[in-house]
C-alpha cells in the first residue's frame, strides 16, 4: 500500500514528468485491441493514442475492421481483447455510449423532422430542452451552409447538404472526440472537395478531435496530423504516418511535392494490402 | 410541398365522386328504364325518400353500430399497439403468445358471439368486444412488424448518442413503423364494422345489423338496401377518416 501511494505522489513532486504530460491529453487510447467475429478475425492487437486536437484519418483495404473500429470506439461493440482508456481511466466499452459524437457511412436523417430537427437530435436525446436546442442549431445555420433550409424536410435536399445536416447533428452533439466513417463517400468529387477544406475550417473553429474513416488517400493526406494506414484483415496498423503539411490547408496543396509524396509512400504501403485482400 | 398534396388529395375525392354519381345513374337507370321488379333492386328514389320519412330508426342504428365500432377499433388499436411493443421488446414474450393469438384468429367470431352476449348482455359493450376480438391481431402483427424493420444503423446511431430504450421507442421506432400500423388500421376499419354488425345479429333492439335482420324477416327489400347504403357510408367514412389520418402524419412518405 504505502509503495503505490509514493508511486502515486512521485509525480505531483516533479511538475515536469512528460509522462503525466502525454497522459492528461490523451482522450482515448486502445491497446492491443482485438475482436473476433466467429472465425473471422476482425481486429488485432490494434493500439492507438488519440490526443486532444488532433485530426486522425484511417485508410485501409475493404474489410480491413474500420468499422469494427469505430464501432468500437463509438461503445457500440465491446474488443475480446484489449484495454480501452478514456482520459487516461480505463474504461468498458459500453461506457463510451454518449461520449463521442459518431457519424456513420449514410447520413441516416429522420425523414419525418425537419433539418432543424434533425441536427438537434443528438442534444435533445441528452435533455436539451427543445426550444434552447433549436435556438443553437439556428445559431449554427449558416456556418453549415443551411440557412434557410431550417423548415426543409430530408427528402428535399441534395446528398451534400444532407451531409452537412449529419454534420451538425455531429457537431452540436459536443464531445470532444468526433468519429466520422467515410462521410463524403457518397458524394462527387467537386463536392468532395469542397466538403473536405469546410470541415478543416469547422474543425479548426470548433477545436474538436477527429477519428476519421476514408477510402480515398488524397482525403486521408489533405485532411489528417495523422494517417493510420491499416493492413488486410486482420486489421492492425500497418503504418503510421505524420503529415507535416502546414495549415490551413488549401486545394493549391494537393499538387505541391510534399503531398505527392507522402501519397506514392502511403499508395504502395496501401496497394501491398489491397493486393493482400484481392488475391483469392 | 402541402399545397401539391392537397391538389392530389381534390382530385381523387373528384373522381371518387364523380364514380359514385355514375353508379346511382345507372342504378336508376336499370330499376326506370328496363324495368327491374323493385322486389329484387328498388329504385335509389324509392330508397331515399323512404328514409326521409322514417329517419329515426336509421339515424338510431348509424349512430349505435358506429359507436360500437369505434369503440371496439380504438380498443383494438390501442391493445394491438401495446402488445406489438412489448411482444419487440421481450423475445419470450412473443414466443409464448403470438402462436396463441394466431390461434385465436382462427376461431371464427361467430363461436364466441353467443359467449360475449352472455359475458356482457345484449349491450353496446358486447359488440364493442367483438369488434375489439376482430382488430387487435392486425394491429398486433403490424406494429411488431414494423418496429423489426426499422434500420439497424438508425437504432446504432441513436444508441451511440446515449438514447434510452424509451426514447428510441418514441423517436425512431414508432415513427418508422406508422405506415405498417396504418395499413393494419384501414385493415382493421372493414373488420371492426363487420364486427358491430355480426354482433348485433346475436340480439339487440337498435344498431344496423338489427336493421338488416329486420328487414330479412319482414322482406322488406327498400329498409334492406337503405341499410346496406349505411353501412357502405359509415364504412367508408371510417376508411377516409383514417386515410386522411394517414396523410397528414405520414407527410414525409413518398407516394405513388
Amino acid at each position: 500500500m504505502t509503495a503505490t501511494s509514493t508511486h502515486l505522489a512521485a509525480p505531483r513532486d516533479n511538475p515536469a514528468a512528460t509522462g503525466l504530460m502525454i497522459e492528461s491529453s490523451s482522450i482515448l487510447a486502445l491497446d492491443g485491441v482485438t475482436k473476433r467475429f466467429g472465425q473471422i478475425t476482425a481486429l488485432e492487437n490494434f493500439g492507438v493514442d488519440i490526443r486532444k486536437g488532433e485530426f486522425i484519418t484511417v485508410i485501409g483495404p475493404s474489410g480491413c475492421g474500420k468499422s469494427t473500429l469505430f464501432n468500437i470506439v463509438a461503445g457500440l461493440e465491446s474488443p475480446d481483447e484489449g484495454r480501452i482508456s478514456h482520459h487516461g481511466k480505463p474504461v468498458a466499452a459500453g461506457d463510451l455510449l454518449g461520449q463521442v459524437a459518431f457519424m456513420p457511412q449514410q447520413d441516416l436523417l429522420l425523414p419525418w423532422r425537419t433539418v432543424l430537427d434533425n441536427a438537434i437530435l443528438a442534444i435533445e436525446l441528452e435533455g436539451t430542452p427543445r426550444s434552447e436546442a433549436r435556438r443553437m442549431a439556428m445559431d449554427m445555420l449558416p456556418e453549415f451552409g443551411l440557412t434557410g433550409f431550417e423548415r426543409h424536410y430530408p427528402q428535399q435536399l441534395s446528398g451534400g447538404m444532407r451531409q452537412r445536416v449529419a454534420l451538425m447533428r455531429t457537431f452540436l452533439f459536443k464531445r470532444e472526440l468526433m468519429l466520422l466513417d467515410e462521410p463524403f463517400g457518397a458524394l462527387d468529387s467537386l463536392t468532395r472537395s469542397m466538403m473536405q477544406r469546410w470541415l478543416l475550417e469547422i474543425w479548426r473553429h470548433h477545436e474538436r478531435t477527429v477519428l476519421f474513416i476514408t477510402h480515398d488517400i488524397d482525403e486521408a493526406i489533405f485532411l489528417g496530423d495523422r494517417v493510420l494506414v491499416m493492413s488486410a484483415r486482420p486489421g492492425r496498423i500497418k503504418l503510421e504516418q505524420h503529415i507535416g503539411l502546414p495549415r490551413p490547408r488549401l486545394g493549391e496543396v494537393v499538387t505541391s511535392e510534399a503531398f505527392v509524396q507522402l501519397k506514392r509512400k502511403l499508395l504502395k504501403e496501401l496497394e501491398e494490402e489491397s493486393m493482400k485482400s484481392f488475391t483469392p | 410541398m402541402k399545397p401539391r398534396l392537397a391538389t392530389l388529395a381534390h382530385g381523387a375525392t373528384t373522381r371518387l365522386g364523380l364514380t359514385v354519381l355514375g353508379l346511382a345513374l345507372v342504378w336508376q337507370a336499370s330499376t326506370a328504364l328496363l324495368g327491374v321488379p323493385a322486389s329484387y333492386l328498388p329504385g335509389l328514389d324509392a330508397i331515399f325518400s323512404m328514409m326521409h320519412r322514417h329517419p329515426a330508426p336509421f339515424i338510431a342504428g348509424f349512430i349505435r353500430t358506429a359507436s360500437e365500432m369505434l369503440i371496439g377499433l380504438a380498443a383494438g388499436t390501442l391493445v394491438g399497439l401495446i402488445n406489438g411493443v412489448l411482444l419487440h421488446r421481450h423475445q419470450l414474450l412473443r414466443q409464448l403468445l403470438l402462436p396463441l393469438f394466431i390461434v385465436s384468429q382462427t376461431i371464427p367470431v361467430i363461436a364466441f358471439g353467443a359467449l360475449v352476449v352472455m359475458w356482457f348482455g345484449n349491450s353496446l359493450l358486447s359488440k364493442a368486444v367483438i369488434a375489439f376480438y376482430l382488430t387487435f391481431f392486425t394491429i398486433t402483427v403490424n406494429t411488431l412488424a414494423g418496429l423489426r424493420s426499422v434500420d439497424p444503423a438508425q437504432i446504432r446511431l441513436l444508441r451511440s448518442f446515449g438514447a434510452s430504450d424509451h426514447q428510441l421507442l418514441w423517436r425512431l421506432q414508432l415513427p418508422s413503423a406508422l405506415p405498417d400500423i396504418f395499413i393494419a388500421l384501414k385493415l382493421a376499419v372493414a373488420l371492426s364494422l363487420s364486427g358491430a354488425v355480426v354482433g348485433e345479429w346475436f340480439g339487440d333492439t337498435t344498431g344496423l345489423g338489427v336493421l338488416l335482420l329486420q328487414s330479412m324477416y319482414n322482406e322488406d327489400m327498400v329498409t334492406l338496401w337503405a341499410t346496406i347504403l349505411l353501412v357502405a357510408l359509415l364504412g367508408s367514412l371510417s376508411f377516409a377518416a383514417v386515410a386522411l389520418m394517414e396523410r397528414v402524419m405520414l407527410f414525409w412518405q413518398p407516394r405513388a
